[in-house]
């Protein structure tokens, strides 16, 4: 009796469960069944399922003239390539050498690089765009990625790489150097191996940042170089999309590189989220 | 080792990409040509194919410059071009911007006035201080108001010359179960239509001077005159003449309703005139804002063309392709068709431009061409009766905000204050 | 005193990556941040030819801004809502799906899909369902429930609420995962004596579950907070702070003040307000749950 009771309940809370999770995810479904609808179908039924589903929402996505899906993805790639490319040695480079460091000295360093995760980027927008065009880098890639890398992601990364980077034993760091290891080959050779989530960690999120910045993009890079898919989204789809098809197939398209990265990596992804928010 | 190899390559690859990155960016100027950028904005009846195809023509008049076009992201051209200005990439062309936000910072360059003086009917239509930035290719009537005949014959109606009339109109509108007027009140500027329309209807109307004098600090927006104007569209709003939901209706949502018979009258720029639908158009007519005494008042704004940069560097090409778009038979018939425009070059009636176009437009063009009382179009005049930089927006949120707040005063008190800030 | 000196010198690649690192830091972060703390003291404007030191006319002037209390206050309402929905949702959201059967992981997965969406995609999105002649409306007028069209972005209040909505909606993901992972701290056995001493759902929760969740409610809370002060992609797409202004966040009026207004000095004044209150409640609020951790 209590066994058919237990299966009855758990049954009952799948299903309110299952209810719940989809109502929530509502909009994103939305997105995906009138991407493959016609206007007259999407406002007919927004809710029902593409059927017969048509690929025309992509296919016209896909002809712009103006090619907003195919080189917002190739700039937004460059982007989020070199920026985290660099971005992971640098962070783990600088987190090494300080994890080393006396603890006053450390104290006071991570005390600078916290006031990174505070900053609203509006803040500091104007003046780095004004240190750009010092350099001759305003309205550029390097401007962008060198923005990305001195940015609020490097105290993000040196954050976590510092607190994977402690639990590392000191033996075997002194054992390598009485080999005559240098201070690169230990950092490269012993270290990183051993944080590896830590990697996995900075890797994901702050690609995901990257890619779906809006500010810097917007107005470091400008429209002259081109745009990230999330500033061509806004600049190009503007107020005067009515038709609800173009947006949604829009949408699908900029959408899928993103979610599909974040399936391929959720594991690692919820890992580093639960081991950020346990320190 | 290996593994050393590879971030050093790594690394020193990024670098020396990012670099090449950052000199193919900067090169461009080589073998006299050069590459201007334009910004541009879009519209329904402006889209992406107007500007691609008129580039085209004027390119053709001025060899060996390359034209790459930049949009605005939404209407406001100034707001844009004052964001672009402010992270340092100012454009060498900007369409339909207001010059005298920028004229002051000598970022524009004016236009020879001897061939501003050769080819057009109103050489001073927007002249700034006596300069012409940009050419006074065509005018616009900033709002008119358009209306749906068989809906005003549902009801029993006919166009109003007086306001009291007009308030008969809508009354007898909404007791048929139509709803009086469209207004999309999502975007900023069509909210501000009806305002736009009883300010300089009324104010104007009376004291072509108001906006000098606002200057010189005679006259206020919490004036006993304006605050009357004001009331009226406050009036519209409070007997629901306005859907109740219409802020939240953003300006192309606006154009497909009122076309497709949602809504009787609709006070827009004369651009709508491009967005009438052709099978049928005679549907639809206009007529001016009505007056307390029924007086004709036509607000109006003339422009129609491009700024030039005095930052850019190649003046000769950027004027001449400037030259060239301004004067284009193609591009005037395009903005005849598409955007309403009404032409303003010398020497040319209507039918020079090979156009076809509704009654309602040449009913509209009649306002230009007629005598009667013609006024800036307030926000929208480009010339000396131009609006210090930003009161736009703040003309835009006071007619948001009267949509729902009774505080006429305490909105033109608003007003007066972003005025006189913007002119310390 | 050799071995040692060879050793330090064996350190100075790691040494020059590091410094490297850090010099982008100061470059970026440092440098524009005391540019910004220097040009609050000036009336410095590209449309102007000329640009002075002010003093502290720009911090007066913010005591007297209608338009940056009535953008404070937007901020802090929707900074205090969102904060509370976004987490009371997640620990429900959590307490659902703490099992460890295949449809809960799938379900666990869908959930977090929000917050891997840019601002502007989830922006879009939701202005196609919340538009007057959108989705939402469309449905319900098709079912009978509402006559005519709701304004859910076209008046000050219900936009407020859209957008309360929206951003609760990309963050519950976030908040969710983080309560899932305290809660797996949780023991079983816990529930089972509590169970046998006859506590009731309500005790069990305020009992056991709360206080064991409370350092995810911390992290979860501070972050919470802090992405709505920085909040601006998403408001951007979804009202662009109106209608007549009344969703424009803090965020949202120093772009305009800096890039549309061209008052540099005033932008930067209002930034380094921005700043200090995102510092204070950041600081605040971590002490304050911190606290409250101890006590359970």
């Amino acid at each position: 009796m209590t066994a058919i009771n237990d299966v009855l309940r758990s049954r009952a809370r799948l299903v309110i469960a299952g209810v719940v999770t989809l109502l929530f995810v509502a909009p994103i479904y939305l997105t995906i069944v009138n991407a493959f609808k016609a206007q007259s179908q999407i406002l007919e039924s927004p809710e029902a399922l593409p059927i017969p589903p048509t690929i025309d929402n992509l296919s016209t996505a896909l002809a712009r003239p103006d090619g907003l899906i195919q080189l917002g993805l190739q700039n937004s790639l460059i982007d989020v390539v070199f920026s985290v490319a660099l971005l992971i040695p640098l962070a783990s480079a600088f987190s090494f050498y300080i994890s080393r460091r006396k603890t006053k000295a450390r104290a006071a360093v991570l005390a600078l690089l916290a006031a990174g995760l505070m900053i609203p980027p509006q803040v500091i927008l104007l003046p780095t765009i004004q240190i750009l065009t010092f350099f001759g880098l305003d309205h550029s890639y390097p401007g962008l990625i060198l923005s990305n890398l001195g940015g609020g992601y490097l105290s993000f990364a040196v954050f976590v790489y510092v607190g994977f980077m402690r639990a590392v034993p000191n033996e075997i760091i002194e054992a390598a150097r009485l080999d005559g290891a240098s201070g690169l080959r230990i950092w490269w050779g012993i270290v990183m191996p051993l944080v590896r989530p830590a990697t996995a960690t900075v890797a994901i999120f702050s690609s995901l940042w990257i890619w779906n910045d809006f500010l810097n993009p917007l107005f470091i890079l400008g429209p002259l170089q081109g745009q990230t898919i999330t500033t061509g989204l806004y600049l190009t789809i503007g107020q005067y999309s009515v038709d609800y098809g173009q947006l949604f197939g829009i949408m699908f398209l900029a959408a899928i590189v993103p979610v599909v990265g974040y399936l391929f990596v959720q594991k690692q992804f919820i890992a580093g989220l639960t081991s950020g928010s346990s320190k | 080792m290996i593994r050393k190899t590879m971030l050093a390559t790594c690394v020193v690859g990024a670098l020396a990409l990012t670099t090449a990155c950052t000199s193919a960016g900067s090169g461009g100027t080589g073998s006299g040509t050069s590459t201007l950028t334009y910004m541009t904005f879009e519209t329904p009846s402006l889209n992406s194919t107007f500007w691609n195809d008129s580039i085209a023509a004027a390119s053709k008049e001025a060899p060996g410059v390359k034209i790459n076009r930049i949009t605005s992201p939404s209407t406001d051209r100034d707001g844009y071009a004052k964001q672009l200005q402010a992270s340092g990439q100012f454009p060498d062309l900007l369409q339909s911007i207001t010059p005298s936000t920028f004229a002051g910072a000598g970022l524009l360059v004016p236009y020879d006035q001897t061939w501003v003086d050769a080819n057009f009917l109103l050489p001073q239509g927007n002249a700034l201080k006596g300069k012409v930035y940009i050419p006074p290719t065509n005018s616009q009537i900033i709002p008119e108001v358009f209306y749906n005949k068989e809906l005003f014959a549902k009801a029993g109606v006919e166009p109003p010359k007086t306001w009291a009339d007009f308030l008969t109109v809508c009354a007898k509108l909404k007791a048929a179960g139509i709803t009086p007027m469209e207004l999309g009140g999502g975007d900023p500027f069509a909210a501000s239509m009806p305002l736009v329309g009883v300010l300089s209807a009324d104010v104007l109307g009376k004291n072509p001077q108001w906006l000098q004098e606002r200057y010189a600090g005679k006259v206020k927006f919490t004036d006993a005159n304006v605050v009357t104007a004001v009331e009226k569209y406050r009036k519209l709003v409070t007997e629901g003449y306005f859907d109740k939901g219409a802020l939240g209706v953003k300006y192309a949502d606006s154009i497909t309703q009122f076309t497709g018979g949602k809504a009787a009258m609709y006070m827009m720029g004369s651009w709508f005139l491009g967005s009438v639908p052709k099978d049928n158009a005679d549907n639809f007519g206009a007529f001016p804002v009505p007056t307390d005494d029924g007086s004709v008042v036509i607000p109006f704004a003339v422009g129609g063309s491009m700024a030039i940069s005095s930052k850019t560097k190649d003046l000769a090409g950027a004027t001449k392709f400037a030259q060239a778009w301004s004067l284009a038979p193609g591009n005037l018939k395009a903005l005849i068709e598409s955007d309403g425009a009404f032409p303003m070059l010398k020497g040319k009636t209507l039918d020079d431009y090979k156009v076809t176009v509704s009654q309602v437009f040449k009913d509209s063009f009649a306002y230009v061409t007629d005598e009667n009382t013609k006024v800036a179009s307030i926000g929208w005049a480009s010339n000396d009766d131009a609006m210090p930089p930003g009161l736009n927006d703040q003309l835009y949120a006071a007619s948001q905000a009267l949509f729902t707040s009774a505080d006429v005063k305490g909105e033109m008190a608003k007003l007066d204050t972003a005025w006189d800030t913007a002119t310390k | 005193m050799r071995t040692r000196k060879s050793r330090a010198s064996r350190d100075n690649g790691l040494f020059g990556l590091a410094a490297v690192a850090f010099g982008l830091y100061l470059c970026f972060l440092v440098l524009p941040l005391l540019l910004s703390l220097k040009s609050s003291f000036t009336d410095e404007n590209p449309l102007r030819a000329t640009s002075g030191f002010v003093g502290l006319d720009n911090y007066g002037e913010m005591i007297h801004d209608d338009q940056l209390h009535a953008s404070l206050g937007f901020t802090l309402i929707l900074a205090v809502g969102v904060t509370i929905a976004a987490n009371a949702i997640g620990i429900a959201f959590a307490m659902m799906l703490n099992r460890t059967n295949l449809s809960y992981r799938v379900m666990r997965t869908i959930a977090f899909l929000p917050q891997v969406l840019s601002g502007v995609i989830v922006g879009f999105v939701w202005q196609t369902i919340l538009t007057q002649q959108g989705l939402l409306n469309v449905t319900l007028q098709r079912i009978g429930l509402i006559d005519s069209p709701i304004a859910w972005l076209g008046s000050p209040n219900l936009a407020l609420l859209s957008i309360g909505v929206v951003v609760t909606w990309i963050l519950t993901g976030f908040t969710t995962v983080v309560y899932l992972a305290a809660l797996q701290g949780v023991p079983v056995e816990l529930y089972d004596s509590a169970a046998i001493d006859g506590a009731t759902t309500w005790q069990r929760f305020t009992r056991i579950t709360f206080p064991l969740i409370a350092p995810g409610m911390t992290i979860s809370v501070t972050i919470s907070l802090i992405t709505v002060l920085k909040l601006y992609d998403v408001i951007t797409v979804l009202t662009g702070g109106g209608p007549a202004n009344s969703t424009r966040s803090t965020a949202l009026y120093i772009v305009k003040l800096a890039f549309t207004d061209n008052r540099f000095g005033y932008a930067s004044a209002v930034a380094m307000l921005v700043l200090a209150m995102s510092a204070a409640i950041a600081l605040s609020v971590t002490s304050l749950l911190r606290r409250r951790e101890v006590n359970f």
